[in-house]
């Protein structure tokens, strides 16, 4: 950056700020200084608590083991590909729409008026890695699952990492452009170029979009409509347009559109695939032995509802169709039914065929491969949950509510798979016979149905 | 002959005559054909008045055109009488029964467009009709073949394959026209479906209507284009804004 520039930038703040005081410092350092005090506060006994639910002997033992570090080099490359995706769709650098239009739009060069929002984002990520590596590592040493001179590294590697995530959360936001390859800016151009290239090469099409974006997902935040955020942050479907969709009976129809719409969003498809795949496995895996921590049903579940979810696509868009003029031929509920035949096919395909493997290599015998197609019926139930939610109640923004009470009315289908589904696998491990466990999961699964089924009722009835 | 009733506070249900430019029924439509009415029917949301109480009677192969300003309360009368909004006053009745669209008499004798109808963000446009006539083949048979006449019919063929993001506004307009001719029907309630469209196009869409009535469909239009009401109304309604 020129000194022209710094000047010519320092008088464009300068008319934007008016006789306002410049609060930029202390504004940016607010949000470090409470992040700090939530993470010696809240995070450190967190996470001491979470090594000690875990079994903090079993945890040291395995995390200096191959499979330990293949599990974290896993996680974290996990991490770094969904912060690239992320970015197409909300980047670092999404400054507010009239700076944008006024500024960044103006002659001046765009890595100069756009730099002060990269730090912004590149120093938080930074500050946030080092803060997570310092939690771990306070929390580990607490409680006996690490030695207290992991401290150091963890902090460094944290902060290493979180600068990582930065520049891929940039270059994600550079691919999302419109325009990313006609500038040479695509996947074929050098990294070096890229890395030099970056806020210049940020169009101002994309960076208008993102700022849109931005207002309507913080509006939708605010209120409380997870809805709007899922629908303004999904990529227009443009895949195999030429593939039709076949005629059949009402209900077949509506199967073979799910179908259909897994099949042009194969990434949706393919990440279903792999969450259920490996939620399946653990879940089977978890319920062999008493002696296999409760964490391992709990996390196998979250991968279950990720992937199930997945799946669902179809589902969620019936309940956001909700009043408006109806057009299909079937009865509300039935087509909110019909849409769960796809989801539950792939689940009971997937964990057959993973069953199956486990059961050849020895690892698993038939009567946990019938629990875990059982938990299906759980994983629909929750899913007509999720889908038909509609908006929090008015009392979840109320004064004694706040952002808490949101969370919990949002994360009511994912702790039903977890509550539900925990405690039945954690006592079908434990029990002289699982099918009691197995039973109670049925019960349980018929409840939750019966209660997504109502919720269905009840948006055909306000619609 | 046509009739142009006018309907305020002012007037009472005995003070509406309708007297219709009379097409009769076609043969063999009898059984699909229903009779919609609206007696008295007012809608209110606390002390804001969206529609004054109003009279309009759809007989069977009849055309009806809502004309009035914007806020006189043409859309929500359509929507009443379409089940998707109740009345705060008077009755809304299809054959002498009330009418709501969770019923199935309702949907099966009613296709309505009022505002934009809801899409599949990854569906075509083809993909749509198909799914839309497949739910409705056990009341019309085989759909196969419909979808691709319907795109035919209003010459949009060309884009069955584009997704509804790609469209323009007036291709979404013929999209969503598309989406309810594509489904059996008897009584058509369409809100200003002249919206959008170029001159070409809205001379399309009233023979298509024509076509429509001429096969014993009932027709309740709101619109403001003079042309398509002159060629389509047998009985005009104009609503006075509250």
């Amino acid at each position: 950056m020129s000194r022209t520039d710094k000047a010519q930038l320092r008088q464009v703040r300068a008319a934007i700020l008016g006789n306002r005081p410049d609060t930029s410092l202390s504004s940016t350092l607010y949000p470090v200084y409470v992040a700090v005090i939530a993470a010696g506060t809240y995070g450190v006994p967190a996470a001491q608590q979470l090594f000690r639910s875990i079994n903090e002997k079993w945890l040291a033992e395995h995390a200096r083991t191959p499979a330990g570090a293949m599990a974290a080099v896993t996680l974290a490359a996990v991490v770094l590909a969904l912060v690239r995706l992320v970015g197409r769709v909300h980047g670092p650098v999404v400054p507010p729409l009239p700076y944008l239009e006024l500024v960044v739009a103006s002659p001046m060069p765009r890595k100069v008026t756009l730099a002060r929002y990269w730090r912004v984002s590149r120093g938080g990520s930074t500050v946030g890695g080092l803060l997570v590596g310092l939690v771990i590592g306070a929390g580990g040493a607490i409680a006996n699952a690490a030695p207290p001179v992991v401290l150091l590294p963890l902090a460094l590697g944290g902060a290493l990492f979180g600068l990582l995530v930065a520049e891929l959360w940039l270059r994600g936001q550079l691919q999302g452009q419109p325009q990313a390859s006609s500038l040479g800016f695509g996947r074929g151009s050098r990294p070096r170029q890229r890395r030099r290239n970056a806020l210049a090469l940020l169009g101002i099409a994309g960076l208008r979009r993102q700022a849109a974006s931005n207002v309507t997902m913080g509006g939708a935040v605010l209120a409380g409509d997870l809805r709007t955020v899922r629908l303004d942050a999904a990529r227009p479907t443009t895949h195999a347009r030429r593939v039709r969709l076949r005629a059949s009976g009402p209900r077949a129809v509506i199967a073979h559109r799910d179908l259909l719409g897994l099949r042009r969003a194969p990434w949706s498809a393919l990440y279903g695939l792999g969450f259920a795949a490996a939620g399946s496995a653990g879940l089977m895996l978890s319920l062999m032995s008493a002696r296999i921590p409760t964490v391992a049903p709990l996390v196998s579940l979250v991968l279950c509802h990720l992937g199930f979810g997945a799946w669902c696509e179809g589902l969620r868009l019936h309940a956001d169709n909700s009043g408006t003029s109806r057009l299909l031929g079937l009865p509300y509920r039935d087509t909110a039914l019909a849409h769960l035949v796809v989801p539950v096919s792939c689940w009971a395909l997937t964990t057959l065929v993973v069953g199956a493997g486990l059961s050849l290599a020895g690892l698993v015998e038939p009567a946990e491969l019938v629990w875990a197609l059982g938990a299906g019926a759980l994983l629909a139930g929750t899913h007509l949950m999720a889908a038909f939610r509609g908006l929090p109640p008015i009392g979840v923004f109320g004064p004694h509510a706040g952002l808490p009470a949101m969370i919990f009315w949002y994360a009511k289908p994912l702790l039903a798979t977890l509550v539900v589904g925990t405690g039945t696998a954690a006592w079908a491990a434990r029990a002289a016979n699982p099918w009691t466990a197995f039973f109670w999961l049925l019960i349980a699964a018929a409840g939750v149905v019966t209660w997504g089924l109502a919720l269905v009722d009840k948006r055909d009835r306000r619609s | 002959m046509r009739d142009v009733l006018v309907t305020d506070s002012q007037v009472t249900e005995g003070d509406i005559m309708l007297a219709r430019r009379g097409a009769a029924a076609p043969a063999g439509r009898e059984a699909d054909a229903h009779v919609l009415r609206a007696t008295g029917v007012g809608k209110s949301i606390d002390e804001a008045v969206l529609l004054l109480p109003t009279d309009v009677e759809l007989g069977i192969a009849e055309c009806v055109v809502l004309r009035g300003p914007n806020g006189s309360g043409k859309t929500t009368l359509l929507r009443i009488l379409a089940g998707t909004v109740p009345p705060s006053e008077g009755e809304a009745t299809l054959d002498g029964s009330l009418i709501d669209e969770r019923h199935d008499l309702t949907r099966t004798a009613i296709a309505a467009l009022i505002g934009a109808p809801a899409t599949y963000r990854d569906l075509t446009l083809a993909d749509h009709l198909v799914l839309i006539s497949s739910t409705w083949s056990h009341v019309s048979g085989p759909a196969a073949a419909r979808p691709d006449e319907i795109l035919e019919l209003l010459e949009i063929d060309h884009l069955a394959e584009r997704f509804p993001h790609e469209l323009s506004s007036g291709q979404q307009q013929l999209f969503h026209l598309a989406m309810v001719l594509v489904r059996p029907s008897s009584i058509l309630i369409l809100d200003e479906p002249e919206q959008r469209l170029d001159t070409d196009k809205r001379d399309l869409l009233t023979r298509i209507l024509l076509d429509r009535k001429a096969d014993g469909s009932s027709l309740l239009i709101a619109c403001h284009d003079p042309t398509m009401t002159d060629a389509l109304a047998d009985t005009i309604v104009d609503i006075q804004p509250a």
